[in-house]
């Protein structure tokens, strides 16, 4: 129950990431398609319903959440697929121009990550502490587990294409793809190892990786006075620098093992 | 904003200790300053590609420098304004006299009257050498070899390339192996993609272009923002000119630079030597002490200097006993199709060329000598209606009806290698100008070897943009860029001007360091092969100072 609520609330930290990211995004590329409006659209749902559910103190799967989480992941995934077509489609196809300044591939795949987060937690929600519930297959902090490890790692892959964009010019540039793939690798052992022991290492290192999302929000606010004009130019660069919003991803992601980790360790007590 | 009362190019700004800041609108940084009487090491007479990368690296070596340039010290955050007529002010406009088959425009982008020299308005493009090309004569047949290896200009271009940051393609398509450019390649505009998608369609590779200005954050240079107006002047500091790399490096190691300087002669002594330079600022001919002098002036100044410094010992000019100084005068064919694209592609946001092609710089399989590269364009709006004049012959209504086409036209344009030739050269006449220097007359006629690249060129280009379904193409037949050749290096004093060091080879202590020692031109623009030549200078004297040889 507790874990539900905590993923209702790392879904929702990364629905506001991803709104934000989207609306600065979509707003610079003037909403040319209509579809731009979508993940505006879809986040603030997520958001919305994840507000609804962190108050929700009921252990039943809450319907109209569960859909709308649902209704989030797809859409994810069918952002996904029209970046991926919006690279390709450009002269030369799949070239580091391209992932550089086309459509990036990694934000509606976060878009699908607050969803199945959210989902999950809606899953989770309706059992009783001691009985085993499960995510694909996966007892179900095994299962939440494996899929943090694969969000971070994609968060991860997705900071150093944009900090490779950048030639890495400045050292905490490196941060954000050295920290967090150990977060992610220390998760993906959890989705390997029976739960019910305690992981103090995992913890910290999750600690750790949640801080740097709002550290992040610090470095690229410093980014963003380097443009030109700096902070009094915001307006311009605000779209052409770092993104403010996306680091925060990373918290999100953090407290959704945060939440995996509380139900492996509360198998102890079985 | 803040602009300081006194005009650039009447009052030198560089004085009293200190030099402009060229990061901070009305900033200054303090500045070494030397007597004319102090016995300086190093006079350099210019502060362009050569002359600011060597006074940097010499400056560094513990030497020390004083740079001379006749033009202004801008700080690019307050001088430089979006207008293309005001920021002419950047060009080198004095008294030449043309003549010729094909009589050069001079006054333009192929010549820069400031501190940094061209490259405040360049455009930017830094690519390498075909390593073949440093021995044209001996491997391809044609030109000249130079008395440089491509392997130890392999190392100084990528000190180059690290000094200025280039932003350019994670891996280059051409030549051998290079380390990453420092910087990622810019966002491509839509004029490179239409390079890019024309290339396609003929089978050809392209590639960003690498370029001399910030994808990223750089020290106090902030990135590229895609004004579109670098090759007038860029005035967000995104552009890494010798103004805002080099030549603040230079001052922090102590060189002094004398803006508004124009040297009228340099002065060689009865054993031989030079001992410094005559030079006018501020209304009066002053003179410079100096154990070495460096003239790098680029492929028309530097000849007018030496030539206009003869005395009875040297009555041919100065480092003229090979009669080559002035002579063997290049530039690169700047063809260009143009054409109108249905779509919008507004060509002059960004830098003006994000993409390019140098297939026909390593393809040999051609009916000409040399080589050629081609850009993607973006004309500013009064180089389009005067291309559109000339090219075309529109005036009137017919010109303002095609400059209503202006977001839709889309361009390639060649950089082609001309070939050496005697005929083509720079004198001094009996005309005076404003310093009461001799005026150069500049001669210039293209060889068949030229044309028929041109032809090429044109064909080809004209065949891309029909398969990209541009419509109303023409042919710019007329135009050329960067100059090179009248101070050429070689191995032989019988026939090159200055040695692989750029040391003249008969006065010891004058040296060359700009364009002008370039024995064939290359199909690729030419201010990062200078830059690595000044770097490789500053090294070697250096290294000749350690074993007491200057």
């Amino acid at each position: 129950m507790q874990a539900a609520r905590e993923l209702n609330r790392a879904a929702a930290v990364l629905a506001l990431s991803v709104l934000m990211d989207s609306a600065i995004e979509h707003y610079r590329g003037s909403f040319k398609n209509k579809a731009m409006f979508t993940p505006l659209a879809v986040s603030a749902l997520a958001l919305g319903v994840s507000a609804h559910g962190m108050r929700d103190q009921r252990a039943v799967t809450h319907g109209l959440r569960n859909g709308a989480y649902i209704l989030t992941g797809l859409t994810g995934a069918a952002g996904l697929a029209f970046h991926t077509y919006n690279v390709m489609k450009r002269t030369g196809g799949i070239n580091w121009q391209n992932l550089f300044y086309g459509a990036p591939i990694g934000a509606p795949a976060a878009i699908a990550m607050s969803g199945a987060l959210g989902s999950a937690g809606e899953r989770i929600r309706h059992y009783a502490p001691f009985t085993p519930a499960h995510i694909w297959g996966l007892p179900s902090g095994r299962g939440l587990a494996a899929l943090t490890s694969l969000g971070i790692i994609g968060t991860s892959a997705e900071s150093f294409l944009l900090h490779f964009r950048g030639a890495f010019h400045n050292p905490c540039m490196y941060l954000p793809v050295t920290l967090p793939p150990i977060a992610s690798a220390l998760m993906a052992r959890l989705a390997w190892l029976p739960e019910g022991s305690r992981h103090p290492w995992t913890r910290l290192w999750l600690g750790l990786t949640a801080f740097l999302g709002f550290g992040g929000v610090a470095f690229h606010a410093y980014g963003v006075n380097r443009a030109l004009g700096g902070w009094r130019n915001w307006r311009q660069n605000m779209l052409d620098g770092p993104p403010l919003p996306a680091p925060p991803a990373f918290t999100g992601l953090s407290l959704a093992g945060l939440a995996a980790l509380r139900i492996i360790e509360a198998k102890r007590l079985v | 904003m803040p602009v300081s009362a006194a005009d650039p190019q009447k009052t030198p700004r560089a004085v009293e200790g200190r030099a402009p800041d060229v990061f901070r609108i009305g900033g200054w940084v303090p500045m070494r300053q030397y007597a004319e009487s102090e016995e300086v090491d190093f006079a350099i007479v210019g502060t362009g590609a050569g002359g600011g990368t060597l006074a940097c690296k010499l400056a560094e070596g513990g030497f020390s420098v004083v740079g001379f340039d006749a033009g202004a010290y801008w700080r690019p955050l307050e001088d430089f304004a979006s207008d293309e007529t005001e920021q002419s002010k950047l060009y080198w406009t004095d008294d030449r006299i043309v003549d010729g088959e094909n009589p050069l425009q001079l006054g333009g982008n192929n010549c820069g009257k400031a501190v940094g020299g061209s490259t405040v308005h360049f455009a930017m493009v830094s690519l390498r050498f075909r390593p073949e090309w440093f021995k044209s004569r001996s491997v391809m047949g044609y030109g000249l070899d130079w008395p440089l290896d491509w392997r130890e200009m392999w190392k100084y271009y990528a000190e180059a390339e690290e000094a200025l940051k280039i932003a350019g393609p994670v891996t280059y398509p051409w030549g051998p192996k290079r380390p990453r450019y420092p910087y990622r390649a810019h966002e491509m505009n839509a004029a490179a993609h239409a390079l890019a998608k024309g290339c396609e369609a003929m089978g050809i590779g392209w590639t960003e272009t690498p370029l001399a200005t910030v994808s990223a954050p750089r020290g106090l240079s902030s990135p590229c923002m895609y004004r579109g107006f670098c090759v007038v002047g860029c005035s967000t500091n995104a552009k890494q000119s010798a103004l805002t790399t080099w030549i603040p490096r230079a001052l922090k190691a102590g060189a002094e630079i004398r803006d508004l300087s124009m040297v009228g002669r340099v002065e060689v002594d009865a054993s031989g030597k030079a001992t410094g330079v005559h030079y006018l600022r501020e209304g009066a001919w002053r003179f410079q002490r100096a154990k070495n002098v460096v003239v790098a002036g680029y492929a028309i100044e530097t000849p007018r200097l030496l030539l206009n410094s003869a005395n009875p010992q040297f009555p041919n000019g100065l480092a003229n006993s090979s009669g080559l100084v002035g002579k063997y005068l290049m530039t690169q064919s700047n063809q260009a199709v143009w054409g109108l694209s249905k779509d919008e592609v507004r060509s002059y946001k960004g830098p003006p060329s994000l993409a390019l092609t140098e297939h026909w710089n390593y393809d040999d399989k051609k009916d000409f000598f040399g080589g050629y590269a081609y850009m993607s364009q973006g004309p500013l709006p009064a180089m389009w209606a005067k291309t559109q004049m000339s090219s075309r012959q529109l005036w009137g209504a017919e010109l303002v009806r095609s400059m209503q086409d202006y977001n839709h036209v889309v361009g390639l344009k060649m950089v082609g290698e001309m070939l050496p030739q005697e005929r083509n050269q720079v004198v001094l006449t009996g005309e005076k100008d404003q310093y009461g220097l001799p005026v150069p007359k500049v001669t210039y006629s293209w060889c068949d070897n030229d044309k028929a690249m041109i032809r090429h060129a044109l064909g080809f280009m004209r065949q891309a943009m029909e398969a990209i379904d541009a419509h109303d193409i023409f042919d710019q037949d007329d135009d050329t860029n960067h100059l090179y050749g009248t101070a050429r290096m070689g191995d032989d004093p019988r026939s090159s001007v200055v040695n692989a060091d750029c040391r003249s080879w008969d006065i010891p202590n004058l040296w060359i360091c700009d364009g002008s020692v370039f024995p064939t031109t290359g199909g690729v623009n030419p201010s990062l092969t200078i830059q690595a030549i000044a770097c490789r200078t500053g090294d070697r004297i250096k290294a000749m100072a350690r074993r007491g040889e200057l």
